[in-house]
């Protein structure tokens, strides 16, 4: 279930890639969400990015372990 | 009317970001749990029971039968010790034999003559010569006993594989000598491989002896089939250090805020090898426990 990723002969914990993919997938989702002008709709934009963040987070980790067993 | 208006609008603004900020708080909660209790961890060993085969009887080794890395079954000849002394041993011991027989065929004859002659001799004596055969025959045992030795010695001057297993790490030449009792090759029992697993004790509660574990080695795309069979009875308590001149507990008087959760080796047998997978002893391997079991257990 939680494999290891191999980075030239170092293994470390997928959630540790997860992090990294999420970090910039909120990054460019948020540009998005930014351009189409949704932040009008939102109260405190720290916190819903940082909600943003954990929850791209636990979906890509999700995705990892389905398809990476 | 305007103003009713911005504030239903204010008011789902934040309710909106609270709904997220609440699943985002579940995902959270849920990873974090995943990655505390779920029966899995990264810190497992292959592991081999390992003889060190050492010889029965001291000697210059004579010839090396097996190679590094060779595979042996049990009873194959592994090295010999050179036999010319021991040779010489048991022809030593087989003469000792034939001198307490003829001995003892010289006792006997003589006890019997004396038995014989009752009356003309003291009974004194004819006690003396029986004692005498009779001693003749416990030194013969003794002697068939020095030479069954002898024997053995010879016969153990051949060293034989104990367990089918793998030469390992195998340096022994001809020439060296070899101590007895004192190990010269090291034999990987190959019957014997299992994976150690070492789980925190937090993940514990859902391993059963039984419950079907999958192992993944470093490297190896295929996972290894296994079961648990036990977990260790105790590891050592590092809180507490044996003091040399006391005999009362020497407990750490240090006790931090942060705990780490202990970890416990759980013994893993493996049931299946995908081909093609070496299994060394003391490669790394991943371990995860099928919990459906332990699923259920626990939603109970």
């Amino acid at each position: 279930m939680i494999g290891e990723i191999d980075l030239a002969g170092l293994f470390v914990s997928p959630l540790l890639i997860c992090m990294l993919v999420a970090f910039f997938a909120r990054l460019v989702l948020s540009r998005l969400l930014e351009a189409v002008g949704l932040y009008r709709f939102i109260w405190q934009r720290p916190l819903f990015d940082l909600s943003l963040f954990f929850i791209l987070l636990c979906s890509i980790f999700y995705v990892f372990r389905t398809f990476a067993g | 009317m305007t103003i009713t208006k911005h504030h239903i609008f204010r008011s789902l603004r934040i309710v909106a970001t609270l709904i997220l900020a609440i699943i985002a708080a579940l995902a959270l909660w849920h990873l974090y749990n995943y990655y505390t209790y779920a029966p899995q961890t990264r810190d497992g060993k292959v592991r081999a029971d390992v003889v060190s085969l050492a010889s029965d009887v001291s000697g210059r080794i004579d010839s090396v039968a097996v190679t590094d890395n060779q595979i042996v079954a049990k009873g194959d000849i592994l090295f010999t010790v050179d036999k010319a002394r021991l040779r010489n041993a048991l022809q030593s011991a087989n003469a000792s034999v034939a001198t307490a027989r003829a001995t003892l065929a010289s006792a006997e004859q003589e006890a019997r003559r004396y038995n014989a002659l009752e009356g003309v001799v003291s009974g004194q004596d004819r006690d003396l010569r029986r004692a005498a055969a009779q001693e003749a025959r416990a030194q013969l045992s003794s002697a068939i006993a020095s030479r069954d030795l002898a024997k053995i010695n010879l016969e153990r001057a051949e060293v034989r594989s104990p367990v089918n297993g793998i030469v390992t790490n195998f340096q022994l030449r001809p020439g060296a000598y070899a101590t007895a009792g004192q190990p010269v090759m090291a034999l990987v029992d190959r019957d014997s491989f299992y994976v150690a697993g070492y789980f925190e004790e937090t993940k514990l509660s859902q391993i059963r002896p039984g419950t079907r574990a999958t192992i993944t080695l470093m490297g190896e795309d295929q996972p290894l089939k296994g079961h648990v069979v036990g977990l260790s009875a105790g590891i050592q308590d590092s809180e507490r250090s044996a003091s040399s001149n006391s005999t009362l507990a020497g407990v750490n008087p240090t006790f931090s805020w942060v705990r780490l959760a202990q970890r416990v080796p759980v013994r893993i047998e493996i049931d299946s090898i995908p081909k093609g997978i070496a299994l060394v002893a003391g490669r790394t391997a991943t371990v995860t426990i099928d919990d459906e079991q332990a699923g259920k257990e626990r939603a109970q």
